[in-house]
């Protein structure tokens, strides 16, 4: 399973990132998000910790609705999604390199938002660049597990994902936010933000792996 | 019998609006614009209710594929999220009279207002023009997935909260408020099964037309192929 998995992610990195058009747009809207909120503001005024965590997490929620829409929408213009079910393996495999395809394009994209949230919006990293890393990947593990999950069901269709996902991701949101203030230096905000993150990661890879084969097959 | 319940709620219910204004003591602080409370509160409860139905009728549906399983989850899911934005209107006017704001971040109101957004989605799904089974199909997982939500939005909102200073302290009840708010919410709990019922009713009569209605149409294009 793992290796179809593997195999999966492979190809629709290999079709999202030599093709460039995909990630290209994601990343151009987070920029785009990021220098608003940077406008917003006064001249000369600073934007606080939590409000640049927040910019920093809608450029990368925006980029994650894209990037699900494209990688579904991939076998969907060529008409293989049966071919796909077809193949014989667990449609959880399909899940997890869908899943981990959409983990790196986000945090390919995260590799673009982070210099222009600490350049344009200027803030500095405080702390253990570590902790701060694994805090990233536990939430960027958690949009990927059910944008995947829910992208399924948008087919391809970013506005309806965008509807059922963005209700659903507010607890995960509202972590990365809490754990960005921290990192950008604003020390209050260590609250049981990483658990919850945890929290919500457990309960949507297991819902994922329970529920996509009902999602992704279909009865078209 | 699912009549019985709606027409025997609304009648409660209507009992329960001489109690509120009538039995009820009025609150010290807040005065008379505290008895919307006692119709907040069971809006409130049932549209969680119907929420949890949603999720359980969507994971049996998704078992065992009974078309009446997700009639019974698109029921729960319209009137829960109706419910809900009555909850939302009733907190928001009950805020600004009482605190002097339109809107505060409890946890309860946000997870009831998120719980909305998500359920709207589930209602956006059923208004596409999807395949039947599809649909069925994506409705129960969404509904799945949104109740899985629930504990871990209300989670959030109150580690969020923390952060943030109270508009308001919550307090107990004293033991008329709380009869009554008991009544309140036994009233509301029996009319919402009669028109969960209802509403079940109706969506499976209408599937069964549908279904009546295309077997006639393609009966009449066989016919005429042969003729």
């Amino acid at each position: 399973m793992l290796r179809l998995s593997m195999a999966i992610a492979r190809k629709d990195l290999a079709l999202c990132l030599l093709r460039g058009s995909g990630l290209l747009q994601a990343v151009l809207l987070g920029l785009v998000l990021i220098f608003i909120f940077g406008l917003a503001g006064e001249t000369g005024s600073v934007v606080d910790a939590r409000t640049a965590a927040a910019a920093f997490w809608l450029s990368s929620l925006f980029c994650m609705v894209l990037v699900f829409g494209r990688l579904f929408g991939l076998e969907e213009g060529a008409g293989a999604r049966s071919l796909l079910v077809l193949c014989g393996a667990p449609v959880q495999a399909i899940w997890l390199g869908k899943a981990a395809a959409g983990f790196v394009l986000v945090a390919c994209g995260q590799c673009v938002f982070l210099p222009a949230t600490l350049v344009f919006l200027g803030q500095d990293v405080c702390g253990p660049l570590w902790r701060w890393a694994a805090a990233l990947a536990l939430v960027d593990a958690g949009l990927a597990a059910l944008g995947c999950l829910l992208g399924a069901l948008g087919h391809g269709r970013e506005g309806l994902l965008s509807a059922l996902l963005f209700p659903l991701l507010c607890p995960l949101l509202l972590a990365g936010i809490g754990l960005g203030a921290q990192a950008f230096g604003n020390p209050g905000e260590d609250r049981g933000w990483l658990a919850l993150a945890a929290a919500f990661d457990a309960v949507f890879f297991a819902a994922g792996l329970a529920l996509f084969g009902f999602v992704f097959p279909g009865d078209d | 019998m699912a009549a019985f319940f709606a027409i025997a709620g609304g009648a409660a219910l209507a009992m329960c609006q001489w109690l509120v204004l009538f039995r009820a003591p009025v609150e010290e602080s807040m005065g008379i614009v505290q008895k919307i409370f006692y119709l907040h509160l069971p809006l409130a409860w049932w549209a969680l209710a119907s929420f949890f139905v949603v999720f359980l009728a969507s994971a049996v549906y998704l078992a065992r594929r009974t078309p009446r399983w997700d009639h019974l989850a698109r029921a729960a899911a319209e009137l829960g999220l109706l419910l809900a934005v009555l909850a939302l209107c009733t907190g928001v006017l009950w805020g600004r009279r009482a605190w002097g704001v339109w809107w505060t971040w409890d946890p309860r109101l946000s997870t009831t207002l998120v719980m909305c957004l998500a359920y709207a989605g589930y209602m956006a799904i059923r208004g596409l023009g999807m395949p039947r089974r599809r649909q069925a199909l994506a409705c129960a997982v969404l509904g799945i997935v949104a109740f899985l939500d629930v504990p871990l939005v209300f989670v959030s909102a109150r580690i969020w909260r923390s952060i943030h200073p109270a508009v308001f302290a919550g307090g107990g009840l004293d033991a008329d408020m709380a009869a009554v708010a008991g009544a309140c919410v036994l009233s509301m709990g029996v009319f919402w099964a009669g028109l969960l019922a209802v509403r079940a009713a109706q969506l499976g009569q209408t599937c069964r037309l549908e279904t009546i209605q295309r077997r006639k149409m393609a009966r009449n294009m066989e016919e005429s192929w042969t003729t």
